[in-house]
């Protein structure tokens, strides 16, 4: 839940509350989930026949009623939870009641799989956000039956892939690295496991995700194209719980309950996989002595520090390890901790301050007795943000802050082994204070008409310790002679960025199904990959704007219109959007960035420019819920140096994406789960010719990029799963069976052009082997045809 | 990077290949390839001249030989005139006597028609090479078990550090994509002094040649853009494949040309590989 949606419930109750005056009796109370005792922020609360004059639960689910004469009956309702009516008698009214209530999760009518109100979309001020709820998320087909976060996302319009298997995410044409993803306000720097085919979130101990494709707040920025907000559940304050999974190729456990006592709360999560365990089984030597696992870990501690503070601390850390033939080892790690603390300073002032650590680490061992190494390099992240809100009238909200951030890049650190012949190589550190001020405003015009207008201002600085290189005509470039260098000590200045972001939207509510919602928002970008392949590796180089790197700039402009029909069980919108991109980077020809300190040297810098349609019909409520999308949409880069300075399109260009997501529940035992989803292949370049250099033959590429489609990719999953809810009272368990790529579709993962030997793809003319006749050919790899799996989940 | 990734293919277990036929492009003009060595050993100097052809065709490229191709140095009347051989299909110096001297800056110049094509290179004086052995070893990890080659040199200089071994294996020159043998000064040179083992294993009785270049910043450049592109499979975790950068200068005529000069010392050394040496 946003902040502004849970300030704004909090100002309506506030609202409530005082509509009575103070000298008359009142009875008080508080309103909790029964699974796991946290607040129900938003429950009505009236006496029965008198709807009208209720009140709703506050930030921290407590309400305020005027007594009316007893014995009288209670009333407490909520979406999505079982109504609970209670007689109140004088007794009860003298001290505070505390409700449970239920889940209507058995109901079969009336499934309510969004954590937003069915109208939310129509009233709020959001554009280009997107919201799937983890129960959501936990039931789409998922490939080896692993849920994951980020291939859910992918679903969503306006979201692309980068290629099978990866969940990698491209938004409204921005690159995987313009993605901002933070786990409870801290930023995580790679957050996939496996080279991408996994995200590094376990869905068991996540609250919720939101995407923020379009229009973000003030109190965030820092990346160009989107902000993708995980929050990390806090646990029960009534006993300790816990729920799990044993799947195809990891099991997880997630344990929540109290600390000391009902005023804190803890969660642990953990995961791990044993991909590892099915490679020893090879009988394959080659096979058999590499290795492949990760593991993931989070927790979450929370706080009631007496009636108006609350503070919480939550951590992440999550590893991979692949090793090779015993000798060569990669392994990267993020670490992640968060501390926030909220407090209520009066019904219409609150005050919240974060801080943060995020740490990303990789490192690579290679075990030679001549030239062996190791090298490893890390970054990181400090923060500190505090937001103040008030709100003065209920027609007016206002929040603002100070967000600063310092980036440390540390060098590139490559130690030969005892007795290697190679060289050491260390690199100088950079980085980076950026210091954000914002504020934001939320004003009701009229009824229908509600403007939100932010600011936020960046000053960045690069600072020392560090050193700026000069080169002649002060343009650098791998031939260009170098002229001098400077050395800067610590937090010394080296080169300094400001930039105003503006956001503004408006909503008109045209009646009360139909609202139009428009708006404008720019982002600075000061940190980037220095990358030209379209997965993200552990070992991609972040760099930090300069002397040389000016920051990405983002403008975005955004037009919707958001209908709700049949009593809200349907939603539908549509959104157009353009984008605008200046000083994104791309590689020159034969880079080297891993090793260099002069990475400037081999750097291009250009223009990039997105525009779109996305339609989304969505069904929330009943025994069939899920979406059908589709996205117009195309992206654009014009890099001075690639592609004869033309504009061209990124891999991830896919002008045609159509998505379907159902789910439906059978009876309170089964229910099941299909996707579809349909995208026009990747744009890349094919050869246009060959020709021959070293005796041997080589693909002729055109000097225009990515002018070549791989052919239109489309997929269909399907899951079905039963749950014996009543097999023991403690322990309820569930068995899922997923089959990924239902129909078996070959669809591209990569397509290789190289000579055919002996009429055999597996021929390898080096060491198979006398080479009787040799051709040109195309080999296509493809991956997880018709792959199922099983998983068991369960909860105690 | 392609084999970490390949250990994820295996883990995929599901992962396949299988050959395709792809529409592709073509181009509307053929695009002339030049390959040219000029240096201190006459048996290197020679440039190929040949054209582009279609992906999919299996034929041999077609051999230009009416083209005129000279060497000069810049600021001199030197010319040294090429010829075209039919037996080598390629171009060679005239007086087979002529050749690179350390210091000298060259220019090959090439005339097709109204193509002409320019490039220049600067003759770097060669490295040392003091000893070459070679021993059985058992096998390694990278490493399967064979003979090993070692080759052991001194490289004195602080700039222009580009190398290119060359390894011919009974008579046939190793360049699949895994077997080019490209080094700089990136991780220090010491690894020459104390002994560059050559990562191909050997057989008893092959016969083995090596040949040290030290290339000019762009003809390395452009090794190493081929071996990367020879490498790209096309997948995500690929650059977008791009032609090699070359060297050559189009002067007049079609825009486009491939391949590359080297101007650079060669230091050539064989030995046939014998157990009882071991």
């Amino acid at each position: 839940m946003s902040l502004f949606r849970v300030l704004t419930l909090f100002f309506l109750s506030i609202v409530g509350l005082q509509a009575y005056p103070q000298d008359q009796k009142f009875i008080t109370g508080e309103v909790m989930d029964v699974s796991n005792s946290e607040p129900l922020i938003g429950a009505n609360v009236y006496w029965e026949g008198k709807s009208t004059s209720g009140v709703v639960t506050n930030l921290e689910g407590k309400f305020e009623l005027e007594l009316i004469p007893l014995p009288a009956r209670l009333v407490i309702s909520y979406v999505g939870f079982e109504r609970s009516v209670r007689v109140i008698n004088q007794k009860d009214a003298e001290k505070p009641i505390r409700f449970y209530l239920k889940q209507e999760e058995m109901s079969l009518d009336e499934i309510i799989i969004q954590e937003r109100k069915p109208d939310e979309q129509l009233k709020n001020m959001e554009m280009g956000k997107a919201s799937i709820p983890i129960e959501t998320i936990k039931n789409i087909p998922a490939l080896f039956g692993e849920v994951d976060l980020f291939r859910s996302l992918q679903l969503l319009p306006g979201v692309q892939t980068a290629g099978e298997g990866t969940t990698g995410l491209f938004v409204r044409g921005g690159s995987a690295d313009q993605n901002l993803v933070q786990l409870d306000g801290a930023p995580v720097y790679n957050p996939s496991h496996f080279f991408g085919i996994f995200s590094v979130f376990n869905p068991d101990g996540l609250k919720s995700v939101d995407l923020y494709k379009g229009n973000m707040p003030a109190s965030f920025g820092g990346r160009a194209a989107s902000l993708i907000d995980v929050s990390l559940r806090e646990g029960n304050n009534q006993q300790v719980r816990g729920e799990g999974g044993i799947g195809s190729i990891s099991s997880r456990l997630t344990v929540d309950g109290p600390l000391f006592g009902k005023n804190s709360t803890f969660i642990l999560s953990g995961r791990r996989t044993y991909a590892d365990i099915f490679l020893r089984l090879s009988s394959d030597d080659a096979i058999r002595n590499n290795s492949l696992n990760f593991h993931d870990l989070s927790g979450k501690f929370a706080f009631v520090l007496g009636e108006k503070d609350k503070v919480s601390i939550s951590s992440y850390q999550g590893s991979d390890f692949l090793g090779l033939d015993v000798a060569f080892g990669l392994g990267w790690t993020n670490w992640v901790t968060a501390v926030n603390w909220s407090r209520v300073k009066s019904d219409k002032f609150f005050f919240d301050l974060q801080s943060y650590h995020s740490r990303y680490k990789y490192s690579v061992e290679f075990d030679d007795p001549e030239n062996g190494f190791e090298w490893s390099n890390k970054l990181s992240e400090s923060g500190i943000k505090a937001i103040w809100t008030a709100i003065p009238t209920d027609k007016f909200q206002v929040n603002w802050g100070v967000h600063s951030q310092f980036y440390n890049f540390a060098p590139v650190d490559l130690d030969p082994a005892s007795g290697s012949a190679i060289r050491p190589i260390v690199t100088n550190p950079k980085n980076g204070l950026l210091n954000n001020l914002f504020v934001s405003g939320n004003y009701e015009i009229s009824p229908k008409l509600s403007a939100e207008a932010g600011l936020r201002w960046g000053l960045f600085n690069q600072v020392g310790r560090g050193v700026d290189y000069l080169y002649e005509g002060e343009v650098p470039g791998p031939q260009v002679e170098l002229t001098d260098s400077l050395k800067f000590g610590t937090f010394e200045n080296m080169h300094f960025y400001q930039g105003l972001e503006p956001r503004i939207a408006f909503r008109y509510r045209i009646s009360d199904f139909f609202t139009v919602k428009t708006a404008y928002n720019r982002n600075f970008q000061y940190i980037q990959i220095a990358s030209n392949s379209s997965a993200g590796l552990p070992i991609d180089r972040w760099i930090l704007s300069g002397r040389y790197v000016e920051p990405v700039k983002s403008d975005q402009i955004s037009l919707g219109l958001f209908h709700n029909f049949d009593q809200d069980r349907w939603e539908l919108s549509v959104e157009g959007y353009y984008k605008d991109l200046d000083n994104v980077i791309d590689l020159r020809n034969g880079a080297q960035v891993l090793f260099t300190d002069q990475v400037e040297t081999e750097l291009l810098a250009g223009k990039g420019w997105a525009y779109g349609t996305e339609f989304l019909l969505r069904k929330n409520i009943g025994k069939t819920t899920g979406w059908l999308s589709y996205t117009w949409s195309r992206a654009w880069r014009k890099i001075a140096g690639v592609s004869k300075n033309q504009a061209y399109n990124p891999r991830f260009d896919r002008p045609n994406d159509v998505t379907l997501v159902l789910n439906h529940e059978f009876s309170p035992s089964w229910s099941a789960g299909l996707t579809f989803v349909y995208t026009t292949g990747q744009a890349v370049s094919y050869p246009v010719g060959s020709y021959r250099v070293d005796n041997q033959s080589v693909p002729l590429y055109s000097e225009f990029r990515n002018l070549d489609r791989f052919p239109d990719y489309h997929r269909m999953d399907a899951s079905v799963t039963w749950k014996n809810s009543d097999k023991g009272r403690k322990w309820r368990g569930s068995w899922n069976f997923s089959i990924y790529n239902l129909y078996g579709r070959k669809n591209p993962f990569a397509y290789e052009f190289r000579q055919i030997y002996n009429e055999d793809i597996t021929f390898d003319g080096g060491s198979d082997g006398e080479i009787i006749s040799s051709r040109p050919g195309v080999v296509m790899t493809y991956l997880f045809t018709f792959l199922p799996s099983i998983t068991y989940n369960f909860q105690f | 990077m392609n084999r970490l990734f390949l250990v994820l293919l295996i883990f995929c277990f599901s992962s396949c290949q299988e050959e395709v036929t792809l529409p592709l492009g073509t181009k509307s003009e053929l695009v002339p390839t030049i390959e040219a060595y000029w240096t201190d050993q006459g048996s290197f100097n020679e440039v190929k001249f040949t054209l582009s052809k279609d992906y999919y065709d299996s034929s041999e490229v077609v051999e230009i030989a009416d083209a005129e191709v000279f060497i000069t140095i810049p600021g001199t009347e030197k010319v040294v005139p090429f010829g075209y051989f039919g037996g080598t299909k390629s171009y060679k110096p005239i007086n087979p006597l002529e050749k690179a001297e350390v210091g000298e800056t060259y220019q090959l110049n090439v005339r097709w028609g109204e193509n002409t094509y320019i490039s220049e290179g600067v003759m770097l004086e060669p490295p040392t090479v003091d000893s070459i052995t070679w021993s059985f070893e058992e096998e390694r990890s990278f490493r399967e078990q064979g003979y090993y080659v070692k080759v052991y040199g001194k490289i004195p200089f602080e700039n222009d550090n580009n190398y290119r071994i060359r390894v011919i294996e009974n008579d046939t020159l190793k360049n699949q994509r895994e077997d080019y043998l490209l080094f700089d000064d990136t991780f220090g040179l010491a690894f020459f002094e104390e002994g560059l083992e050559l990562g191909y294993s050997f057989q008893e009785n092959d016969r083995v040649r090596l040949e040290l270049f030290r290339l000019n910043q762009d003809a390395f450049d452009y090794l190493n853009q081929l071996v990367n592109l020879l490498f790209s499979d096309g997948g995500l975790f690929s650059p977008p494949p791009q032609n090699p950068d070359t060297n050559i200068r189009v002067v007049s005529g079609n825009p486009e040309v491939l391949g590359y000069f080297i101007v650079s010392p060669v230091l050539s050394r064989s030995l046939v590989i014998q157990a009882k040496y071991d």
